[in-house]
């Protein structure tokens, strides 16, 4: 008997050890005192000291402005990485332990739709101090699903060619002017490149990933192709114009005038355009001050035919909020609306470089600075009128993606041709689709 | 009331409950997601909405699935090279270092190293090694006339680069093991054969070996169940790809699950390893138990 006490004694410590430690580490709900307490995941750069990101501390400046004016409501904003945002927020929906408000990709919106505790922003967003039609349109689509809006715009971007001043000098090309075509960059990327100074016209993304993928759509668009038809059923970029951008590509690869870069997320791309390794770079706003060492210009998106489309695409994020009660889902509502004040916005992007998300922002006095500040963003923020397409809104983007970003890579390192891989990449897409 | 008396104070009593805390987290973490994921198997599910039952549709689909079989043919070819790779090094090495010499411990410490390190710090080191532009081993090849080889980003290349990595990772596990067999060889049969005049070769091939058998059993055991389950090193260093050139099983499941929302269809997937790796592992310890000579 004596044994048996002593084994249930140490059980119990044990349990009762592992219980207190991992408890209510993130139950803090509203408290009785009327104090509201939100839980934020944001993505943008982790807090210092692992870094000193300029857009973790302009949000911080922004809470830390609202709890001020509102002392009953208390946010803590916690650094999820945005790549895994949607995999956290599948395993927290499944604990019931969902953030307040969070940071998410416009691509995993409807993924995220069919959580039933993502608030549905519909009705809130009509309310004038929302100012939602002052929102980028390419925007407001991304923040809707099958007609419902589920996300308040976050970040906005879209993608321009950025160029190596002192490199397209050396070799007497012309700077690309706004009415540049793909023929242009395919000859000024040939004329850069020099394979035995490990010096490349452009760079692509071949990791397959999404970065791959819409650096491709845009190119897709431009030539007059779609993603998907109309209805969303069926693969539509294997047609003339998905083969001629991808074409494109391949013969670039061939010239020895592309650098694949197998992982574009460890920022190699950015560091050799820095080094003036390479020629030209497809990137967004956010990339422009990891290139202090270079000269640059911006230069929006070529066509494909003189005066043809020189569209682009846009990456737009979202906040959603998710339902924790109603004190808490009101008072991350009242912080998405201050943070997406015209005033705010032009705070945030002066602070971060980051293109104002509403349009009326450009209008504001103090916008005059932002190009001065960061040159060559005002070419981006004034590239937002390039962006007409949005990507489809559908659950099964995520997986057409994927296999379009398979086959484009090996398109592009020849193991099929353009319009192979194409079909290949439509036939896996249709299969897809017709599972809902 | 004597019965209860009996069971509380016997040895089996006490036993289970020391063993209760580990056997809680087992059932949590071990047979709970066992059963769940069979549960959704049999779903179609991207874990956020509630799921649907469809029955064996997933498992219908797999057949049809060409990304499902370049997968499997992906992680047979790197199971097929891994184990023997790692096994037959490791045991060169252990007897390579199962000697009296200066500074052995430093040998020893030095090919036991890589496994102790992080995945994720290996990785990004031979990423930048081996980088075919601009990495120190092409640079060095190209100094004595070879290269340049894409090693990773090559679609032909990537998967034996990750075996290479992985074996380089990975032998010093079976060193350890083999170093600690080759101390329970008894010296006695060594000195008799060494009187007889057996050669060190003919020693190796016909003492060594077959008294290292119940290593070696484990061995292949235990690093075909890991190879079948090769992940990390794919995720960090070629995402399947170049194309889908480095795709294997646990990677095209992770990412039908956790990036694509088809969590059922995955499950599915998973659910085949299972049953492959099951399988495996009875083949081999069914063939080892006739080939392995137990000393007792």
């Amino acid at each position: 008997m004596k044994r048996f006490g002593v084994s249930v004694a140490v059980i119990l410590t044990l349990l009762i050890a592992a219980c207190s430690s991992g408890g209510s580490s993130s139950g803090s709900g509203s408290g009785s005192n009327g104090q509201v307490n939100l839980v934020m995941w944001m993505g943008y750069t982790p807090p210092p000291p692992a870094s000193q990101g300029a857009e973790y501390v302009a949000l911080k400046d922004i809470v830390t402005k609202f709890m001020k004016l509102h002392p009953n409501i208390h946010i803590r904003m916690e650094y999820v990485n945005s790549d895994y945002a949607l995999q956290k927020v599948t395993v927290a929906l499944q604990g019931g332990q969902q953030p307040d408000i969070s940071y998410q990709y416009g691509t995993n919106m409807p993924q995220i739709a069919t959580a039933s505790q993502l608030v549905n922003l519909t009705s809130i967003v009509k309310q004038p101090k929302y100012g939602w039609s002052d929102f980028v349109p390419g925007e407001r689509a991304v923040a809707t699903v099958n007609g419902k809006v589920y996300g308040i715009p976050a970040l906005v971007d879209n993608l321009a060619v950025v160029y190596n001043k002192t490199l397209f000098a050396q070799h007497h090309l012309t700077p690309p002017g706004p009415n540049w075509t793909w023929s242009q960059l395919a000859a000024d990327a040939k004329a850069i490149s020099d394979p035995s100074k490990k010096i490349f016209g452009l760079t692509f993304p071949a990791d397959g990933s999404e970065t791959t993928v819409w650096e491709y759509e845009a190119m897709l668009w431009e030539a007059g192709g779609h993603i998907l038809t109309p209805d969303n059923k069926k693969a539509a970029f294997n047609s003339a114009a998905g083969v001629r951008a991808l074409t494109q590509l391949r013969q670039l690869q061939q010239a020895h005038a592309l650098y694949m870069d197998f992982h574009p997320d460890a920022g190699t791309s950015e560091t050799l355009f820095n080094s003036g390794k390479l020629g030209m770079i497809i990137t967004g706003p956010w990339d422009l001050s990891t290139f202090p060492d270079v000269k640059y210009g911006v230069q929006i998106m070529p066509s494909w035919d003189p005066g043809g489309s020189h569209q682009t695409i846009a990456g737009p994020d979202n906040w959603v909020v998710f339902n924790n009660g109603s004190a808490r889902v009101n008072a991350s509502l009242e912080f998405l609306q201050f943070l997406t004040t015209p005033a705010n916005l032009l705070q945030n992007s002066m602070a971060t470089g980051a293109l104002p998300t509403k349009l009326s922002v450009q209008q504001l006095p103090g916008f005059s600075q932002f190009n001065v500040k960061y040159p060559g963003a005002g070419t981006f923020a004034a590239n937002l009128k390039n962006v007409v397409q949005a990507r489809p809104q559908v659950t099964q983007y995520p997986r057409v993606s994927a296999a379009l970003g398979r086959e484009v890579v090996a398109a592009i390192l020849g193991q099929a041709t353009p319009q192979a891989a194409l079909n290949s990449a439509a036939q896996q897409a249709d299969s897809y689709l017709v599972v809902p | 009331m004597w019965r209860l008396r009996r069971i509380t104070e016997s040895e089996h009593a006490a036993g289970w409950a020391f063993a209760f805390p580990a056997v809680c987290l087992i059932f949590v973490f071990g047979l709970v997601p066992v059963v769940w994921s069979a549960l959704l198997s049999f779903q179609r599910t991207n874990l956020i909405a509630p799921g649907q039952w469809i029955g064996l549709a997933n498992y219908k689909a797999l057949p049809h699935d060409p990304l499902f079989q370049a997968s499997i043919v992906h992680s047979l070819i790197y199971t097929a090279l891994f184990v023997p790779l790692s096994v037959a090094g490791g045991l060169l090495t252990a007897v390579a270092l199962n000697r009296r010499i200066r500074g052995i411990r430093i040998y020893r410490t030095a090919v036991f190293v890589p496994v102790v390190l992080s995945t994720i710090a290996t990785a990004i080191m031979f990423l930048w090694l081996l980088d075919p532009n601009f990495g120190l081993v092409n640079y060095l090849l190209g100094q004595v006339g070879l290269g340049p080889y894409g090693f990773f980003d090559s679609a032909t290349g990537a998967l034996y680069s990750i075996v290479g990595m992985t074996v380089w990772g990975w032998i010093g596990f079976d060193v350890i093991v083999y170093l600690a067999a080759l101390q329970g060889i008894p010296q006695s049969l060594v000195e008799a054969a060494e009187i007889d005049g057996v050669r060190t070769w003919s020693m190796f091939r016909n003492i060594t070996v077959p008294l290292l058998g119940p290593a070696t059993l484990f061995l292949v055991v235990w690093s075909s169940i890991n190879a079948l389950q090769l992940f990390d090193e794919v995720y960090l260093l070629t995402k399947g790809g170049p194309g889908t050139s480095t795709y294997v099983v646990v990677y095209y499941l992770y990412s039908l699950a956790f990036s694509q929302g088809v969590a059922g269809y995955a499950a599915a997937i998973a659910y085949v390893l299972l049953v492959a790796i099951l399988s495996l592992t009875l083949i081999q310890l069914w063939v080892g138990r006739r080939l392995v000579y137990y000393a007792s």
